[in-house]
């Protein structure tokens, strides 16, 4: 497996600036923040944390699809408004239009920018063969299996070409052998030069998940969700095995921040 | 195998040849001795038959495509919008409870003071008349399935950048189609049973009648031509069955893929189909005529409800406000002048008569439940049984019972039933359908591990019945129960008052009170005043019965999905 070149200078280009943002229910309990961080670029940040830690929530923020009750979200110099047209979703459900084909399905974003038929046709098709679907482009989601239907989920979130790739958790649904594939499979079309996209944003409960895949990883305790801790792993060697020392007492860390 | 195939192919184009050519040619005759429009009588001719039968059909379709826009663009504003729910909601609620066959004299009234006593205004009234059979479940039907499209598929949709009309045609409705096909189907029948109501029109003591099925039936059955109505009858049968085989089991195994969740048993192809697939022209017409033709369907459909849904909530207050403007004035014109005057000895008797019908319909309501569930539960543990049953429920409900009243009132009264009987067996025949469709559907979803949990636990017979089947259907059966009793208010009606060979047999009861008033005396105030007793009396049940049973019964059996 192809191990992305670990980058150590902490000054380069920020994607994301997520600024004192906070979410409350109903307009009085707070549920989120306030709270900071910073996803940069070419990096694999993970977000972990109990369920109630609003984790996904920060998540459907930073991809714009949910608006913080207050604080804000900057893209490089611009705020963010609305859906964040450089992030791209891969969802816990998948959340595939099951009406449509694998192709469709794949190059619904491309057909949302106005792309012609053709045009969308091919990049779909680029991307359904890089998650390794080919001969499955005509097919509907309920012929697939849930390990294949996540590779669509990817495939459809890859080929709009986003800088970021916002993961909530996209392996959570799959049995163990099958997240394992698909671990290594996000790892290495993040290496891959073919594959646009800079930064990937990971929501997961599954601390081992997070180690084992992530630059940094931002810890999240719950009631309101708020940042615990944020750990930065670039000094562990990739490919990392999750049985491996370091990797062990990073996760054991982890879960004594949570505890 | 080429060849064999081509021996099959030839007969059915051949077939289908013959048949377009049949149809062409009768048509061609029919349209030659059409008659001018506003004729006052039916051509008793039973080589008119086709065109009435067209006449009708276009009448239903034009209705439905206006149910079917105006259904899409309300449920998707009721989804939407807060402000636009609460108006929307309860409205539909009401007006879908209520029996609409009763309005019908009112809303002549209303439609002629606006389009004067023309074609035009008659021809506007019978489509409202239909259109208002078949709106209200399919308006329902669409905010139902788009308030139920995942969180995360309408956040995927969002996240992709899905708008404007691309939202319709990939997200919206794909959504609520298979809801949407399901209360088309519905709705259909409805307005096959309307249909039969609206052709032949009386306001007052003036009576219009439209070309039609509908109307030559009612013609043959006052006129008491057996031979008419026999024909008229066949021909209805025949359309039914059609529709049911060519249009909607074809539109059914389509919408399969539409389902979002991914349980629930496939319909499979019917038979016919799988025979007029072998055909080419057959297989020509679908992927060259049918297919592309639906799909610019769809994408036309999307343009338009985009355009309406930016109107929102102003655009529907100023839309209600024209068609609330109209009405009024159509009332001004037309209505009032006949309903107020001081209350008549019939007026009077309306509170009796509507107890009457309330214990018809009751019991219209409790013998179709009971009949329902074991008869349920005796189909649907074979699944062949339960195909066939199905099959042949659907295509005897969407047969129109009402047309039928007459002959089963005469054939009971001839065999020694009184009419107080009869009338409620004619009120079982519009309630029964509703209860045993949605006990089977029902039955057919609850889930095959609490089958097979039962079984493995030793659960049969009674105790199965008792533990398993008859709680998982409860929710679905109060549904049932629900939808007859707005059915049965509606079958009321008609079968109080049933007219005939010349003859009239009647019960006291609303219905025949509203008949008589409406056909007979010309009476408005009557109408009126039946119709309003009789909405509150429905609407009431409703709240203080239907809905908190349901209410209950939904949240301690509804299967969990």
């Amino acid at each position: 497996m192809a191990a992305p070149t670990p980058h150590l200078d902490p000054t380069r280009d920020v994607l994301v600036r997520v600024e004192e943002v906070e979410q409350f229910y109903h307009g009085r309990i707070r549920i989120l923040g306030p709270l900071c961080l910073e996803i940069r670029e070419n990096e694999f940040l993970s977000i972990v944390g109990p369920s109630g830690s609003g984790k996904s929530t920060l998540l459907r923020m930073i991809a714009g699809v949910l608006v913080p009750t207050r604080g804000t979200i900057w893209l490089g110099p611009k705020r963010l408004h609305g859906v964040n047209r450089g992030a791209a979703m891969v969802f816990q459900s998948f959340a595939l239009f099951p009406w449509l084909t694998v192709l469709d399905n794949v190059g619904i974003g491309l057909e949302a920018q106005g792309q012609g038929p053709r045009e969308r046709a091919a990049k779909a098709e680029k991307y359904i063969e890089l998650v390794g679907l080919r001969g499955y482009e005509r097919a509907y989601p309920k012929e697939l299996s849930r390990g294949m239907k996540q590779l669509v989920g990817v495939a459809r979130a890859l080929a709009v070409e986003p800088e970021l790739l916002c993961m909530d958790e996209p392996f959570s649904a799959l049995d163990v052998l099958t997240a394992r594939t698909l671990r290594e499979l996000v790892l290495e079309l993040w290496a891959n030069p073919e594959v646009m996209t800079k930064s990937i944003l990971l929501v997961t409960h599954s601390v081992e998940e997070a180690v084992t895949l992530s630059d940094r990883v931002v810890v999240l305790k719950a009631n309101p969700g708020r940042v615990a801790d944020t750990l930065d792993l670039h000094h562990l060697a990739r490919p990392r095995r999750a049985d491996a020392p370091a990797v062990r007492e990073t996760v054991d860390r982890i879960y004594g921040l949570l505890a | 195998m080429a060849a064999r195939r081509f021996t099959l192919a030839v007969p059915v184009d051949l077939a289908l040849a013959a048949g377009v050519v049949v149809v062409a040619v009768v048509a061609a005759l029919a349209s030659s001795v059409l008659q001018p429009f506003d004729a006052p009588e039916v051509d008793p001719r039973p080589i008119l038959l086709p065109l009435y039968l067209f006449r009708s059909l276009a009448r239903l379709l034009v209705a439905y495509t206006l149910a079917a826009l105006l259904a899409l663009a309300t449920g998707h504003l009721a989804a939407r919008s807060r402000l636009a729910r609460r108006m929307i909601l309860p409205t539909l609620d009401v007006l879908q409870s209520v029996p609409i066959l009763g309005f019908f004299p009112a809303a002549v009234a209303v439609f002629i003071g606006i389009f004067g006593k023309s074609a035009l205004g008659v021809e506007a009234a019978a489509v409202f008349l239909i259109f208002t059979s078949m709106f209200w479940n399919l308006a329902f039907g669409v905010y139902e399935s788009l308030i139920t499209i995942p969180e995360d598929v309408r956040m995927a949709a969002d996240q992709f950048g899905l708008r404007g009309p691309l939202r319709w045609s990939r997200l919206l409705l794909p959504a609520a189609i298979p809801t949407f096909l399901y209360n088309s189907i519905l709705s259909w029948s409805n307005g096959w049973y309307f249909l039969i109501a609206s052709e032949i029109i009386a306001v007052g003591k003036a009576h219009y009648t439209l070309p039609g099925l509908g109307s030559y039936l009612g013609e043959a059955i006052t006129m008491g031509r057996t031979d008419q109505m026999v024909l008229a009858l066949l021909t209805l049968i025949a359309t039914t069955v059609a529709m049911h085989l060519l249009v909607w089991s074809p539109l059914e195994t389509w919408a399969e893929r539409f389902h979002i969740d991914e349980s629930g048993a496939r319909p499979r192809t019917p038979r016919i189909m799988r025979w007029l697939r072998r055909s080419r022209i057959a297989r020509w017409v679908l992927n060259k005529v049918i297919v592309p033709a639906s799909q610019h369907l769809l994408i036309a459909v999307a343009r338009v409800m985009d355009r309406a849904g930016r109107l929102g909530a102003p655009g529907f207050v100023a839309f209600a406000m024209v068609v609330l403007t109209a009405v009024g004035y159509g009332a001004y014109r037309e209505y009032l002048l006949l309903v107020s005057r001081p209350l008549s000895e019939e007026a009077r008797q309306i509170p009796a008569s509507l107890a009457l019908s309330f214990f018809r319909v009751g019991v219209g309501v409790i013998v179709a439940a009971l009949l329902s569930v074991p008869l349920a539960y005796l189909t649907f543990r074979r699944a062949r049984v339960r195909l066939a049953t199905l099959s042949l429920l659907e295509i005897l409900g969407s047969v129109p019972a009402v047309a039928f009243f007459p002959l089963i009132a005469v054939l009971m009264l001839r065999l020694g039933f009184d009419m107080d009987t009869g009338a409620i067996l004619l009120v079982l025949t519009g309630t029964f359908f509703y209860v045993m469709f949605n006990v089977l559907s029902g039955a057919t979803a609850v889930p095959k591990e609490m089958n097979e949990a039962a079984a493995s636990l030793g659960l049969t017979g009674v105790r199965y019945l008792r533990r398993v089947f008859v709680p998982a259907i409860l929710p679905s059966l109060v549904t049932g129960c629900v939808t007859a009793w707005g059915g049965g208010w509606n079958a009321i009606i008609f079968a109080e008052y049933v007219v005939a060979a010349g003859k009239t047999y009647s019960v006291q009861g609303i219905g025949a009170t509203l008949d008589h008033a409406t056909y007979v005396t010309g009476d408005m105030q009557v109408v009126t005043l039946s119709l309003l007793t009789m909405v509150v009396l429905v609407v009431l049940v409703n709240r203080i019965f239907w809905d908190p049973l349901y209410q209950h019964v939904a949240s301690r059996y509804k299967l969990e999905t």
